[in-house]
């Protein structure tokens, strides 16, 4: 395959190209799906092929083609460069002339799985799943269990990148994923649905690690109070602790997105919208001293987890907000380019038919130094939002809406009544500038993040810790 | 390139080696083309070439599937593998239904030849629907134009052998004024040029809205909802009506049995295969049964579920030519029009909004339909009948039963829009809703 990729780049060097790059990318994937105890079926997937990406007189194109054999794959890069020199002539000035120059490395790396993921029998698998219905059924207390679908997927992404700065990377990545719908049912007060997603890097350790059963008991049993027993939440103003799997998600969609620089230029203008850091400079404020936002792909195990990016670039922690203040831009050499900097190694393809664009890895609030007790323990009333369902952000990522699943009114510094579907919404710098207190435990939740034309659903990794917030009004949904 | 029929004979072959006499084959041959472009310059040019193939097969009751790039025989035969090994694995599923006698055929008129063979000049059009959306009044413009051709081929061991060519064409532009912006979206079987430069006008029309900004409290109000707004609310609700789904719990047609009223009478939600305009249009599904326009809600009254041969089992309902091998899929979806123009759907708003946009709707509970969506462009609120002012990014927060339980007008003009927030094609007007709920944050 290295030859084929070899003659591709320099294929496109030869006809006029200024930069060129191969990726063979390889995704082999076995899904498993029960729903209430039964199989219903497996499935199996194969995407595998090249994808070329070249820049000519600063137009980008790309081209793709499952086919790895070499006049395939010649054609493919035949068709970018004609297409680029076609476009060249017809377009507008270009925003970037050249990516930004980059130190590209020639690696080679893989995770090693502790227990491979074929060490375990499809039928142990089958069984594994299927015991989760019979946990969640008896779980439930005074709601019954109308649904429980589980999709556990098995994914191996291996890929080889070349490009014609001299960048070689191959790498191996698997992945076990699992998705958890829980829907359960009260014969007065209607119905109450969790979704739930796992993923890692590695082998069935990291299956172990999910404690399948027991967080499947747990998250019954709550559930189920909360059904049959949620309150409203409190009308007046209150503080809020918000759980880590909240704040994780908060902290992607209102400082990873609006952070990626191909967003901020306008790239995804007519997708997934702009930002509202591009009325912002580096170092402008945004929130406390509390506002500490790290994206990191090197988190051993995490979802996602890679070294090198997709044009060879070294991964690296960077911080995005830093103690209240814009920080650091999540680029590839594109983006770069536009603002002049270095690529922070953040570009990421989903599959060989996806271009490489900025995207975040494992984004998360970094910690503080409380005990979940010392959190609540001065708050007379409160809430404390431990799950959500819905949510959404506007397109500029400044106005957001998250709705709870798992909490708990707080009643002189402990938990009390459960409450039912309390919404939280508020803009982006209010949240970063309502942090009280952080705790001092980071949880890690899995996601395919969505972005890009066509849509590029990619593993990443959000987490926090759980945080105090100052006194706000919550909502309800009905 | 493999050839259909090649991989079928590698497929049928092997599986008849195996004692597999009970299978389904897609193959999907396309090349497609998608330039994107923003602040006015073309920021990318994608190209794709590739067939991939799914494979369903059944023995005593028991199913499995894998679905692939393939280009070698290697690679069909390795992906029949899998579903055999597969198969000795599994226990008997409680979905494994025998495939449906053959009785779709191909549609006609789905080819556009300018789209098949002249994509270069489709390319060329570009810079004329940037150009629309700036002459319209727009300072910048961005946005997707994306063309292909594709032939899907369905054999099944029941003997069905069937080829649905179709060509496609996705065009949207979101267009900016200052702080405000308008969008548009087009999607079709065929190229054509007036249309394509209407995306750029429309955008670039509503991005001029000419109003001052205002703050509106939170609260219920009429609201017309645009064509994309409909396209992305009902994208929702079709793939809910996806029997799997129900099945799945997550769905809020789980709850409702066909024949019940469940939304206003204005309200007709269709799937269209057999529109050979629409771009997901197919004379048959994928496992060979003929497709049908049909109706999943009629007048307020749901009528029915999407099924494949094994849900409609499962369920004891009758085929309705939705196959997905795995999960009954809708093909494209059709509001029916009403009689007005959107002027008097203006008009008869006394305290409200047209939403021309939205994005990232979320459910809280799939099962009772409990939803919010972020409005995004042209957000124009109206008093009396007149627009008054733009507003920023309300949201709407309601359930599906509520607001499709109050429609109270359509326009009789209708658009089909597809774009990244409308995954399934949509043809439909404009809608008035007489009471939705909106919110907004706090500062």
């Amino acid at each position: 395959m290295f030859d084929i990729l070899d003659r591709a780049v320099n294929l496109a060097r030869e006809l006029g190209a200024s930069y060129a790059e191969a990726r063979y990318h390889e995704l082999v994937s076995t899904q498993i799906m029960t729903r209430n105890g039964q199989l219903l079926g497996i499935s199996g997937g194969v995407q595998r092929g090249v994808a070329i990406r070249v820049m000519y007189r600063g137009i980008l194109s790309f081209a793709s083609t499952n086919s790895c054999e070499r006049s395939s794959v010649e054609k493919a890069v035949e068709i970018a460069v004609s297409r680029a020199k076609a476009l060249s002539s017809l377009a507008r000035e270009p925003p970037v002339k050249e990516l930004a120059p980059a130190r590209v490395g020639r690696a080679r790396y893989a995770v090693v799985p502790e227990k491979p993921l074929d060490s375990m029998p499809v039928d142990e698998k089958i069984s594994m799943l299927k015991e989760l219905f019979r946990v969640a059924s008896s779980s439930c207390r005074e709601c019954k269990l109308a649904t429980l679908s589980v999709v556990y997927s098995e994914t191996i992404e291996r890929k080889i990148v070349l490009n014609s700065d001299g960048g070689y990377i191959e790498s191996e990545v698997p992945r076990p994923t699992a998705m958890l719908n829980i829907v359960l049912v009260h014969p007065q007060r209607g119905t109450l649905q969790r979704m739930i997603e796992l993923g890692g890097s590695g082998g069935l350790e990291i299956v172990r690690g999910w404690a399948l059963e027991s967080m499947i008991r747990n998250e019954v049993e709550a559930l189920d109070r909360v059904l049959s027993k949620g309150i409203e939440p409190p009308k007046e103003p209150i503080p809020v602790v918000l759980g880590s799997e909240v704040v994780g998600l908060i902290v992607h969609e209102s400082c990873g997105h609006p952070l990626e620089a191909d967003r901020i230029w306008g790239r995804e203008a007519a997708q997934a919208g702009e930002s509202f850091a591009k009325r912002h400079r580096i170092g402008d404020t945004i929130g406390n001293e509390h506002a500490t936002v790290i994206d990191d792909p090197t988190i051993p195990k995490s979802f996602g987890f890679y070294l090198y990016d997709d044009e060879c670039v070294a991964a690296r922690p960077k911080y995005l907000y830093r103690e209240g203040r814009i920080n650091e831009l999540i680029h590839n050499r594109w983006s770069a380019a536009l603002y002049n900097v270095e690529s922070n190694g953040s570009a990421r393809a989903r599959d060989f038919r996806s271009e490489p664009i900025p995207r975040m890895s494992n984004t998360y609030l970094a910690p503080g130094d409380h005990r979940f007790e010392e959190l609540i323990e001065d708050i007379k009333l409160g809430l404390y939002v431990k799950s959500y369902m819905e949510w959404n952000i506007d397109d500029e990522r400044w106005g957001q809406r998250y709705v709870g699943l798992e909490a708990y009114v707080i009643r002189n510094g402990e938990l009390a009544e459960p409450v039912l579907n309390p919404v939280l919404e508020f803009t982006t710098p209010s949240f970063y500038s309502s942090i009280e207190a952080k705790g001092r435990e980071v949880r890690f939740y899995a996601a395919l993040c969505g972005k890009g034309e066509p849509p590029q659903g990619i593993p990443v990794w959000f987490g926090g810790p759980d945080v105090r917030l100052k006194k706000m009004v919550v909502g309800v949904a009905r | 390139m493999i050839e259909p029929r090649g991989i079928r004979d590698l497929v049928a072959s092997r599986f008849r080696d195996l004692g597999i006499d009970e299978w389904v084959l897609v193959v999907r041959s396309r090349e497609s083309t998608m330039a994107k472009f923003a602040n006015n310059a073309i920021t990318v040019v994608q190209y794709w070439n590739s067939t991939s193939v799914e494979i369903y097969a059944a023995r005593d009751s028991r199913i499995a599937h894998a679905q692939g790039f393939v280009s070698s025989a290697d690679d069909c035969l390795s992906m029949a593998n899998r579903v055999a090994e597969s198969l000795s694995k599994v226990e008997p599923s409680p979905l494994y239904a025998p495939l449906p006698e053959p009785s779709g055929k191909p549609l006609q008129g789905t080819v556009d030849p300018r789209i098949r063979d002249r994509s270069d000049d489709v390319l060329s059009t570009l810079p004329q629907l940037i150009d629309e959306a700036l002459r319209s009044g727009a300072e910048r413009v961005a946005g997707t134009l994306e063309f292909g051709y594709e032939e899907r081929t369905v054999y099944t061991s029941k003997g069905f052998e069937g080829t649905q060519p179709r060509t496609y064409l996705k065009a949207y532009a979101r267009a900016f004024k200052g702080e405000n912006s308008g969008h548009w979206a087009w999607g079709s079987t065929r190229f054509d040029e007036h249309r394509l430069a209407e995306v750029g006008h429309i955008a670039g029309e509503f991005a001029s809205t000419n109003l001052p900004v205002a703050n509106v409290e939170p609260g219920e109000y009429q609201a017309i909802l645009s064509p994309l707004v409909v396209g992305n609310l009902v994208n929702t609700m079709a793939l809910m009506s996806s029997a799997l789904l129900v099945l799945m719990g997550a769905s809020m047609f789980a709850k409702l049995e066909p024949g019940q009223r469940v939304f206003s009478e204005n309200f007709t939600l269709v799937d269209a295969p057999l529109d050979s305009s629409l771009p997901n249009a197919s004379g048959f599904d994928d496992e060979g049964v003929a497709c049908r326009n049909k109706p999943i809600v009629k007048r307020g009254v749901f009528k029915t579920l999407l099924h494949n041969s094994k849900t409609a089992k499962r369920m004891n309902a009758a085929l309705t030519g939705n196959a997905g091998l795995f999960m009954p899929t809708p093909w494209n979806l059709v509001i029916e029009a009403g009689s007005d123009s959107l002027d008097n759907l203006i008009k008869d708003v006394k305290r409200g909004f047209l939403v021309l946009n939205n994005w990232y709707t979320r459910m809280q509970n799939w099962i009772e339909g409990m939803f919010s969506t972020v409005t995004r462009d042209a957000l124009i609120y109206i008093e009396n009948g007149e627009p008054k002012a733009l507003c920023r990014r309300l949201r709407i927060a309601d359930t599906y039963r509520n607001v499709f339980s109050r429609v109270a007008a359509l326009t009789k003009d209708t658009y089909s829009v597809w774009w990244w927030e409308v995954d399934i094609p949509t043809r439909s007007p404009y809608i008035l809703i007489e009471r939705a709920r909106f919110t907004r944050p706090e500062a």
